[in-house]
């Protein structure tokens, strides 16, 4: 016997958590694309989806976030500081790839400084993964270490039921078990069978990928260039992507008055590393390719021990030009047999 | 023979006679629907161009490659309607020689595959002249209609909601062959014109000034709104600034290499007594 929430409960779960104060926050519809975001009912959510347009990363790091109010005058200079929203929230709904993708970040925006932006809403947050029950030609958490029913970053996995009518639940922290003992009496004991997870075949090596990129003599290889020249420098797959986390500190306003904010940025744009003299030490499109690859697959592991990729395919499945990740690294897994 | 295979034996010609030293063209993709842009060299991997329904992305764009055509040398490249319009305004703005340019033309009237006669920008004057009279096939009409039909408060909540999704990724930008300033007004930061925040009024103003700056050069050809990972759709508002330079100044973006570029250029007899 497992405990299950069946599909017609969720409303009422859904009221719940309302009642209790906290944010519900679920994949949704708004305007033709499809994003995280808060909402009233459950029938607003849209739990067919394989994976939302937009990632779960803007829940905890927004694309723009104030961090202080200046005003500067002759006799002083005042300064007021931006907190993060505060209030308990449950994402209900993420995909294993997307919480997964928090939790890649976790270490990161803990390392040298504590963000307390990410770590406040971090420690704000349940969150109830679905298991994947259908994928597209461009998952591809496998291929990353992780699957359709990775446990990482999630608190509460929710595996379908072959019937289709819910879901069995598993509480994986303690964070997820509070949050539902307050709907304990909306589950059923039973024995409703989990459908299978998805098949996601893997699509390259890993391993064999960060060992090539390890080799300082591939540094300079002809591979960056041929395989990123359709590469237009945009910044669609970094800010889709649930674990590209760069930012850039923004004063908007003038001189003597105005707010400091932290804004999303892309290893893409060739401002990125454009210096005040006008040198850019990253001056070609397949310079900033390879930084991006070799950040994910080479700095962030060195330094963090994971990949800083889960897998959720949107830098591919979104590009303008059919590139992405995937096809790099399906290349740099042949070069490296 | 198909016209894909007319068009990989005319670009392995090309290559072969030295005439081109590139072809972009399309070729095989991710998923069987997709096309990607490729880089042809050499006369021997010409069989990898893929010339179907689904090659509806603007290429002219890379022509403006940094470096690509600074020697003497020519590059192929294949375009439809919009495409060559696309030349024609690069080359109206002193971008680039359309002399170095092979156009390899087809064109999709309603998804039929069609070859286009022609491979420098002035064989097709006829062609994107009767463009100009046509009336544009554009993808949501209707609710450009609706759009047109609502008050100024409907209307700025509809964009307001639109806008509201963007987020600043530039790939709408980065996607247009007509955005090749090497230093957009946005990435200025000395003074930082255009702030860099992607709220709902940085987003407005990033796509006002985008809206504006295209307005009379802009081809529609739809590669922003391809690009656009958030689905907004930027179409309706190239079509009505497209529809608004028509009406006002009887301008069609694109019409040939040495057309006067509507909105910078001053005449003497202008009724205007200012110019921006
Ligand atoms: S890979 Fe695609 S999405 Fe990423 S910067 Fe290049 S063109 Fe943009
Ligand atoms: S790099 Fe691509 S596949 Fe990996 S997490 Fe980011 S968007 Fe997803
Ligand atoms: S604004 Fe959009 S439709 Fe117009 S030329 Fe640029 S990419 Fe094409
Ligand atoms: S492509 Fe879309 S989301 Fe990106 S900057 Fe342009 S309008 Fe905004």
């Amino acid at each position: 016997m497992t405990k299950i929430l069946f599909t017609d409960k969720l409303d009422s779960c859904v009221e719940r958590w309302r009642s209790a104060g906290m944010t519900v926050i679920g994949p949704v519809q708004r305007a033709n694309s499809s994003v995280y975001d808060a909402v009233k009912s459950a029938s607003e959510l849209d739990l067919n989806l394989v994976l939302t347009d937009r990632s779960i990363k803007e829940l905890f790091f927004p694309q723009s976030e104030p961090m202080l109010r200046y005003a500067i005058t002759k006799a002083e200079i005042n300064t007021d500081e931006f907190l993060p929203p505060s209030g308990p929230r449950i994402i209900f709904g993420a995909r294993a790839c997307d919480a997964s993708g928090l939790a890649i970040d976790d270490p990161l925006f803990g390392w040298d400084y504590k963000d307390e932006y990410w770590f406040q809403r971090r420690n704000e947050s349940v969150i109830v993964t679905i298991a994947c029950t259908k994928a597209d030609e461009f998952c591809m958490c496998t291929s990353l270490k992780l699957s359709p029913d990775s446990t990482k970053g999630s608190d509460i996995l929710l595996r379908p039921l072959e019937n289709n009518k819910g879901w069995q639940v598993e509480e994986l922290t303690d964070r997820g078990r509070e949050a539902f003992k307050s709907v304990a009496d909306l589950l059923q004991e039973g024995s409703d069978p989990a459908a299978a997870t998805v098949t996601v075949p893997e699509k390259f090596n890993a391993d064999a990928c960060a060992e090539w990129l390890k080799n300082p003599e591939n540094f300079e290889s002809r591979f960056w260039k041929e395989i990123s020249a359709r590469c237009i420098g945009c910044g669609s797959c970094t800010y889709l992507c649930p674990t590209c986390h760069c930012f850039d500190i923004q004063d908007e306003g003038g001189s003597f008055e105005g707010i400091r904010r932290k804004n999303w940025d892309s290893c893409s744009f060739a401002l990125f590393t454009m210096h005040t003299s006008g040198h850019n030490p990253r001056s070609t499109q397949s310079a900033r390719w390879r930084q991006r690859i070799m950040h994910k697959f080479n700095y962030f592991p060195g330094k963090f021990s994971a990949n800083s990729c889960s897998g959720c395919g949107r830098c591919t499945r979104e590009c303008p030009v059919d590139m992405g990740i995937t096809e790099t690294l399906q290349e740099i897994s042949k070069l490296s047999q | 023979m198909s016209i894909e295979q007319q068009y990989r034996t005319r670009a392995k010609e090309l290559l072969s006679a030295g005439e081109v030293k590139m072809v972009i063209g399309y070729g095989a993709g991710t998923t069987a629907e997709r096309r990607r842009p490729i880089f042809i060299t050499s006369p021997d991997e010409t069989e990898r161009l893929v010339l179907d329904s689904a090659c509806i992305a603007n290429l002219s764009g890379y022509l403006v490659t940094e470096g690509l055509l600074s020697d003497e040398k020519r590059v192929a490249v294949f375009l439809r309607p919009e495409g060559i319009r696309a030349l024609n305004v690069l080359a109206a703005e002193a971008q680039l020689d359309p002399l170095q340019v092979v156009i390899i033309g087809f064109d999709l009237p309603k998804g039929e595959l069609k070859s286009l006669q022609g491979s420098s920008v002035d064989d097709f004057t006829d062609l994107l002249g009767a463009l100009k009279e046509s009336t544009p096939d554009v993808d949501g009409r209707e609710l450009l209609e609706k759009i047109e039909k609502m008050s100024p408060e409907e209307r700025f909540a509809f964009w307001q909601e639109e806008f509201s999704k963007c987020i600043k990724c530039y790939a709408c930008r980065q996607a247009c062959p007509m955005c090749y300033c090497r230093r957009c007004i946005v990435d200025s930061n000395q003074p930082q014109w255009v702030n860099t925040s992607s709220h709902t009024l940085g987003n407005f103003e990033w796509n006002i000034v985008r809206a504006f700056h295209l307005s009379g050069r802009c081809v529609e050809c739809g590669n922003c709104d391809r690009a656009c990972p958030v689905n907004i759709p930027l179409r309706l508002i190239n079509r009505k600034m497209a529809q608004e330079v028509l009406d006002s100044f009887n301008h069609f973006a694109g019409t040939s290499k040495t057309q006067e570029p509507v909105l910078a250029s001053f005449k003497k007899d202008d009724s205007e007594t200012f110019i921006l």
